[in-house]
């Protein structure tokens, strides 16, 4: 198991390097001269006593002063790469990158990346955290009840509606909800996360922001609702035409202890991607849901940050988002090893 | 004979395409053994394609879902090619008809009407139109977007009133009745016809003038009353004109304020433009605006005093960007801007010239002396295509992209041009319906486009890969499970704002989205292809081609990859819907297609902003419909695909 686990995670890292190195060609790509931008600002604050010539060579002095500082005075994106990890050293000979704990600079906030992100990636995983117990809450024993009655008037009606559910983008469930809900019924504010213009504190605060998170959390179990429902079903289904499950009938043993225990456990095992990958895909996928309620969460941040071409953030949210994909694709296959008796991963 | 229904026939004919007369004699026979209580004994041998395609029809909903898709299909990339869809193109804006809910009666002129017609005019979203005997009708879309304002709703003083003129503005509309009042209803604030407090106090107004305020207008000497977006002009026949209105929208306004001396009047969208004594030129107070003249469309521009030589301009009229200005000679100039899509000036015969214009808002519609009714200019919705057989007409009316003919009694003779906006309209004016059509296409093709990268990658490296094992196995894997990690949203996110920052044209950023799509989904395909390949490379029949000395890749792509099509189809149909749920995702976050392109994605995103959502529910309920609609129906033959070909649950039903 130990063994197992250092290898994937070997493996894993070289992945995440590999991804990284990508993502970081593909933002060198991006027409950002940060160099260029702040050496032209401090140039425009000198006085304007120059010469044409003299301001010329200043420019170029003042440019490769930033370049050097950003360490980006070399052509070389391997360097660059090294260089943004922090193992080359930049032109004074230090190292400063993601390992000295420098994951760059947002321009928007004028912040560090890593003080900015704290709140943002927490209201996610709060967010992420209670629609998922709602969503597993509410698919699983459905899926259950219609694969046990399967070709019921029930069974045909929830594959009815989470056929539609399944078909039918996020976006549009997020419209009909913001509609229904906050238009037409006014239960819940559209968006943000709390009452603009107040300071309530203690309980008061808390059911504000309750107020304010529950539609998203709602969306968010509705959107997701369909696909893991159908999921839930096919493997449920696939497992109740198990032999074992004959065996169990014919020992005698209740329908109960058929469909719960023996049934369930078999079937748990093609569910353990959706569970933990749903878990893990929230925080990525509630990027249209946080930018349609304003939802101060890391997707809004991300989306904002491409909108204002915010570099650094988006690198370093790129980052994490491809590293909690690795992640989750680890901690499946070790939770197969678990739910699985089949399955030995220590091979 | 028990009655069929619509499904079984369907069914039955599709029978007897595939599976020829021969297979349907059984097929009765064998009901007939059945109905007559016989035992069946005999067996039916079907080969596995055609049980499965059996199975499939026996799926009332699948079938109806192939056919809606079908339909889907022919809709979005036939419609287009045919006449039906007007002049459509994408980046068409029309701001007199924002936001306009589905409408279906923009040219039913009311049956009280048809017999008796005065005058009909239009400006934006509705018409109205006067009886000969003083009665006020309204038709078109008369709800005003979202300040609830609805123009249906005559005044009663109006309707009891014998009125003498009307005019229509963009959401209002201005009256003098018979006893020489100026009134109206709708849209107030900007001065269009009431005088209030507020109003005297803007200095952005110019009120109704003192003179006309509360009645006291000789009716009988009323030339022309016309409204323009937010302002209305009254012109009498001693040459005193009036105007009043928003000088925001007609930056000229005030220049018109008690004028003498004017001969006729028109709006242009921005433009206030007049003729006055002299008729040599057209006034509009800016220098240099409206002084090329030419002859046809595109035709080669005179300067106003070359092209005129001494004649005189008897009258002019305006549509939106344009002028007709018609000469004492009875010859036609046209001043100012055409759209792109339109029918050009007619030629007249020997001895025929023109007696009256109308204008529409791109098109003119010109009566000649010998009866004949020409249209030309904007043709976007056909409203410039006049039917050629029409005689006794004795005036012709030009709605926005309507037109009216009438006899000499006022009998409705023919109509022609825009008929409705079955779903209404967007913010920028275009008809969704024509948008949802062209987006359709525009959504389907990269969906299709993007699942046949998919394929054509993901198939060949996975048959590659199971077929071969060793470390092509494990390094085509890798790369697969590479590829599947990347979190598709926020990469496309950043993708198409590396994409904007390049200079691409819409085809080229198009294909770019596609390639991206079937580049980073691709990865499913090849594990299950590889999957299959697994379980396939252990059967017979490869052994025995492996026996009889076939090449390996011959195997694999001659002997394995037929078997194992179903599956891939089944995929097919699913990733087909997936990315066009993604294609619309990305839209509608405004990273996928940009405007003026349309999509399903991006024609949803004014909606997500809650106001925009509840007050123009036209913008998203049907677009967004259409999107499910079409992916329910996917998804439901993929499912039904996957169920028949399932051979575990032949029995159980």
């Amino acid at each position: 198991m130990g063994r197992y686990i250092v290898k994937r995670l070997l493996y894993m890292a070289a992945v995440f390097l590999l991804l990284t190195f990508l993502l970081f060609c593909l933002y060198q790509l991006m027409p950002a001269n940060r160099a260029y931008t702040d050496a032209k600002a401090e140039l425009q604050q000198l006085k304007n006593t120059l010469s044409p010539e003299e301001r010329e060579t200043k420019m170029q002095e003042l440019l490769l002063k930033y370049q050097r500082l950003y360490g980006t005075d070399t052509d070389d994106v391997m360097i660059l790469y090294l260089r943004w990890w922090g193992v080359y050293p930049f032109y004074d000979g230090k190292v400063n990158g993601i390992l000295q704990g420098n994951f760059g600079k947002s321009y928007e906030y004028n912040l560090p990346v890593v003080e900015l992100i704290g709140p943002f990636i927490r209201n996610t995983m709060i967010i992420g955290a209670i629609s998922e117990i709602a969503i597993l809450g509410v698919t699983i024993p459905l899926g259950i009840k219609c694969a046990v009655k399967k070709g019921s008037r029930f069974d045909k009606g929830t594959q009815l509606v989470s056929l539609i559910g399944f078909s039918t983008p996020n976006f549009i469930i997020y419209i009909l909800f913001i509609v229904l809900f906050c238009s037409i019924l006014h239960w819940f504010p559209v968006s943000g996360m709390k009452t603009p213009g107040t300071s309530y504190t203690g309980w008061a605060n808390v059911w504000d922001v309750l107020k304010h998170v529950a539609l998203p959390c709602i969306c968010l179990v509705f959107a997701s609702l369909a696909s893991i429902t159908r999921i839930a079903r096919a493997s449920m289904i696939d497992a109740l035409s198990l032999d074992c499950i004959r065996t169990a009938r014919a020992k005698g043993l209740t329908e109960k202890v058929v469909v719960y225990s023996h049934a369930w456990r078999n079937a748990l095992v093609p569910m353990v991607a959706i569970i933990v990958g749903g878990f893990f895909g929230i925080i990525s996928g509630g990027i249209i849901m946080e930018t349609m309620f304003g939802f101060k969460g890391m997707g809004l941040l991300f989306y904002n940050s491409v909108r204002q071409a915010d570099y650094d953030l988006i690198m370093f949210l790129e980052v994490v988002y491809t590293f909690i994909a690795l992640f989750s694709n680890l901690v499946i296959d070790l939770c197969y090893g678990i739910v699985d008796p089949r399955v030995r991963i220590s091979k | 004979m028990k009655k069929e229904s619509v499904f079984h026939k369907i069914g039955r004919w599709f029978m007897r395409w595939f599976m020829g007369p021969k297979y349907e004699e059984k097929m009765r026979e064998k009901e007939a053994k059945e109905a007559s209580g016989q035992p069946d004994d005999s067996e039916l041998i079907v080969s596995p394609g055609r049980q499965i395609f059996q199975r499939f029809l026996e799926r009332k909903f699948a079938v109806f879902s192939v056919f809606l898709v079908l339909f889907m299909f022919l809709l979005v990339f036939i419609i287009p090619k045919t006449k039906l869809m007007g002049k459509y193109f994408d980046a068409y804006t029309e701001v007199t008809q924002k936001d306009m809910p589905p409408t279906l009666t923009l040219m039913s002129v009311p049956k009280e009407l048809k017999n008796n017609i005065k005058q009909i005019d239009s400006y934006g979203s509705f018409s109205v139109g006067l009886s000969k005997d003083g009665k006020v009708y309204i038709w078109g879309a008369t709800k005003m977007g979202a300040t609830g304002l609805d123009v249906s709703h005559i005044p009663e003083e109006i309707q009891n009133t014998k009125i003498a003129y009307i005019a229509a503005g963009v959401d209002h509309v201005v009256v003098i009745t018979e006893d020489g009042r100026l009134l109206g209803w709708g849209n107030n604030r900007f001065a269009q016809y009431a005088v209030t407090d507020a109003i005297l106090e803007n200095p952005n107004l110019i009120p109704v003038p003192e003179e006309i305020r509360d009645g006291g207008i000789d009716v009988s000497h009323v030339k022309k009353l016309a409204a323009g977006y937010q302002a209305s002009a009254l012109l009498m026949d001693d040459g005193t004109l009036h105007v009043w209105g928003n000088k925001q929208t007609y930056a000229n306004l005030d220049k018109f304020v008690s004028r003498t001396g004017m001969q006729d009047v028109d709006f242009t969208l921005n433009y206030v433009v007049a003729l006055d004594k002299k008729q040599s030129s057209i006034v509009t107070g800016v220098k240099n605006l409206y002084n090329t003249v030419r002859t046809e469309i595109g035709g080669e521009g005179k300067k106003i005093t070359q092209f005129l030589n001494k004649r005189k301009i008897v009258s002019l009229t305006a549509t939106s960007s344009s002028i007709c200005i018609l000469l004492d000679d009875g010859t036609m100039g046209l001043v100012g801007d055409f759209p792109k899509d339109v029918v050009n000036v007619p030629e007249f015969a020997e001895g025929e010239y023109v007696i009256d214009v109308e204008a529409g808002t791109y098109h003119f519609t010109c009566l000649t002396n010998h009866g004949h009714v020409y249209s030309f200019g904007g043709d976007h919705y056909r409203q410039a295509e006049a039917p050629t057989e029409l005689s006794g007409v004795s005036k012709v009316f030009a709605g926005a992209f309507q037109n009216y003919v009438i006899d000499e009694n006022g009998n409705l003779l023919d109509t022609w041009g825009l008929k409705s906006h079955v779903f209404g309209t967007d913010e920028s004016g275009a008809d969704i319906l024509q948008r949802v059509i062209a987006g359709g296409a525009v959504t389907m093709t990269v969906g299709a486009i993007a699942v046949i990268i998919e394929i054509l990658i993901g198939v060949s490296l996975g048959l590659i890969s199971g077929y071969f094992g060793g470390w092509v196995d494990i390094v085509i894997m890798r790369v697969a499970e590479v590829f599947g990690s990347i979190p598709l949203i926020p990469f496309m996110l950043i993708m198409s704002s590396l994409l904007s920052q390049v200079n691409l044209s819409t085809s080229e950023r198009l294909f770019m989205i596609m390639v991206i799509l079937g580049i980073l989904g691709w990865p499913g395909f090849a594990r299950i292809t590889r999957a299959q390949i697994l379980v396939a490379r252990e059967s017979e029949y490869v052994t025995a081609a492996q026996a009889m000395g076939v090449k390996e890749g011959r195997i694999a792509f001659k002997h394995i990859l037929p078997n194992i099509i179903s599956v891939i189809l089944v995929n097919m149909t699913l990733s087909f819907a997936a990315s066009m749920q993604t294609e619309t995702t990305l839209s509608f976050l405004g990273f996928g297609v940009n405007y003026p392109q349309p999509s399903w994605g991006n024609m949803l995103s004014r909606a997500s902003n809650a106001t925009a959502a509840i007050n123009f529910p036209w913008q998203w309920i049907f677009t967004s419909a259409i999107l499910v609609l079409t992916t329910v129906c996917i998804n439901t033959i993929g499912d039904t695909l996957r169920d028949v070909m399932d051979p575990k649950s032949t029995n159980d039903k």
